[in-house]
């Protein structure tokens, strides 16, 4: 029952954070540029769920994302995938516990998000490259969203370890002990 | 460990701060007052009117103030027809929108008599800072259909990539995937248009022939082939001509006429 209720609540958390990034952060921008609140939310799934799940959560969230807004059906989710990939892979290798480490992984998740993106439609759409708005783009991006991770560690560190205890129960890595 | 909680939360207030700061200073226009002179007034202009007020104590000046009663009656008067005013002005502003809004959907529909439209409001934004693709609150059930041209009373805007029954996706003329087959007004010379993800008004004009004739300050349009826009719709100005390292590499830069920030509502061409 209590699993089930965590997965409604992210899909809930996700049409929250859709309405957010689509309507609020428009406006709400450092130089012109949104965060990516949708990094983050794969990132912390796969941080406290594992890898299976977040590589679920990323492709169903891209999927929806491309649905409603994008201009093709794939690209989104691939690389929300690659992040929920990447969540699993610090969940195994380093402790949560770690502010500066959760920011680290946050940084690293949102320019590989990003890379990928650009890259994928550069080739899809035949885009122009160009290098210098798109790093431009890139830093200011990260820096939001490792302002946005700061923000809100302390409540999702407590949410998250809930969630942990539920959906892994006993195959929580015995390495903090 | 109380100690801790209490350094987290000092820092998460910090950060707030700091964000909120980045936001409105960097999104601030550069035509308003630098940082240091909102400082330097913040900090001048209390001493200034304390100065003052001392300066016209000494000289005594100071005689608005002998009746106070009267002063105080009046004040309270005055604060009621404040409030009663304040009140007609709500109101007044609520009309004055709504007033607009529908200003805003004539003016639409009667510059575009030729072309049988329908008018749509954007309901939601893309959420990457890649694409500028839009959602409009008309669909298939109001007649929409695929690659049909979009627009708004200051020119082209995009057209509609997909639909469903209640909505439909516009793929706006400054999406960095965006393509537009354009020309100028004056001298008719061809040009394919792209958006930037570097500016969100701004078009890149390439593939200008060899000898191409443009002049800063023209109007583009578009040209009709490729099959998507109707011929004929204003796109905006050139803003600058480059060179480039060679002739063929020349291309020009068109701010849009549509100003895609404040952009709420828009004519979808059905015919």
């Amino acid at each position: 029952m209590k699993k089930l209720l965590i997965h409604v609540f992210l899909i809930l958390a996700f049409i929250f954070i859709y309405l957010l990034q689509s309507i609020f952060f428009t406006n709400f921008t450092i130089a012109g540029v949104k965060p990516n609140l949708f990094v983050i939310l794969i990132l912390f799934i796969g941080l406290y769920t594992g890898r299976s799940i977040a590589t679920i959560y990323g492709i169903l969230y891209g999927i929806l994302i491309d649905l409603w807004i994008g201009k093709t059906i794939g690209i989104t989710s691939v690389c929300l995938a690659l992040v929920g990939i990447i969540a699993g892979i610090f969940d195994k290798n380093f402790s949560k516990d770690n502010r500066l480490i959760i920011v680290f992984v946050g940084a690293l998740s949102t320019i590989i998000y990003e890379i990928a993106v650009y890259t994928l439609q550069i080739f899809v759409f035949e885009m122009n490259v160009e290098i210098l708005a798109f790093i431009k783009i890139l830093l200011l991006e990260t820096i939001y969203n490792i302002f946005i991770i700061i923000i809100l560690y302390p409540l999702i560190r407590n949410f998250g370890y809930e969630v942990e205890s539920e959906i892994k129960g006993d195959k929580i890595l015995t390495r903090y002990f | 460990m109380e100690k801790n909680k209490n350094v987290g939360a000092i820092g998460v207030i910090i950060t707030i701060i700091i964000l909120v700061l980045l936001v409105i200073f960097t999104n601030k226009s550069t035509e308003n007052t630098s940082i240091i002179e909102n400082i330097a007034n913040v900090v001048v202009v209390p001493i200034q009117n304390g100065l003052t007020y001392l300066k016209n104590k000494i000289n005594n000046n100071d005689k608005f103030f002998e009746n106070i009663e009267t002063l105080k009656a009046e004040n309270e008067q005055l604060k009621q027809q404040n409030s009663e005013l304040e009140k007609s002005l709500r109101e007044f502003e609520v009309m004055k929108t709504e007033n607009e809004q529908l200003k805003q959907q004539l003016n639409l529909a009667e510059k575009y008599t030729e072309y049988t439209t329908i008018p749509g409001t954007i309901i939601s934004r893309d959420i990457s800072n890649y694409s500028k693709t839009l959602l409009i609150n008309i669909g298939s059930d109001n007649g929409i259909k695929e690659n049909m041209t979009v627009i708004a009373e200051e020119g082209l805007v995009g057209y509609v990539v997909s639909t469903t029954p209640t909505t439909a996706k516009i793929q706006t003329i400054v999406d960095s995937a965006s393509s537009t087959s354009c020309l100028t007004s004056t001298t008719r010379e061809n040009m394919i248009c792209k958006g930037t993800i570097e500016n969100e008004s701004t078009l890149k004009a390439t593939n200008l022939s060899i000898d191409a004739n443009v002049i800063q300050g023209d109007s583009v349009e578009t040209s009709g082939m490729g099959g998507i826009y109707t011929k004929g719709i204003y796109v905006g100005r050139i803003k600058s001509v480059s060179d480039g390292t060679n002739k063929i590499d020349s291309y020009a830069i068109i701010e849009t006429a549509v100003d895609f920030d404040k952009l709420e509502t828009v004519l979808v061409i059905v015919q």
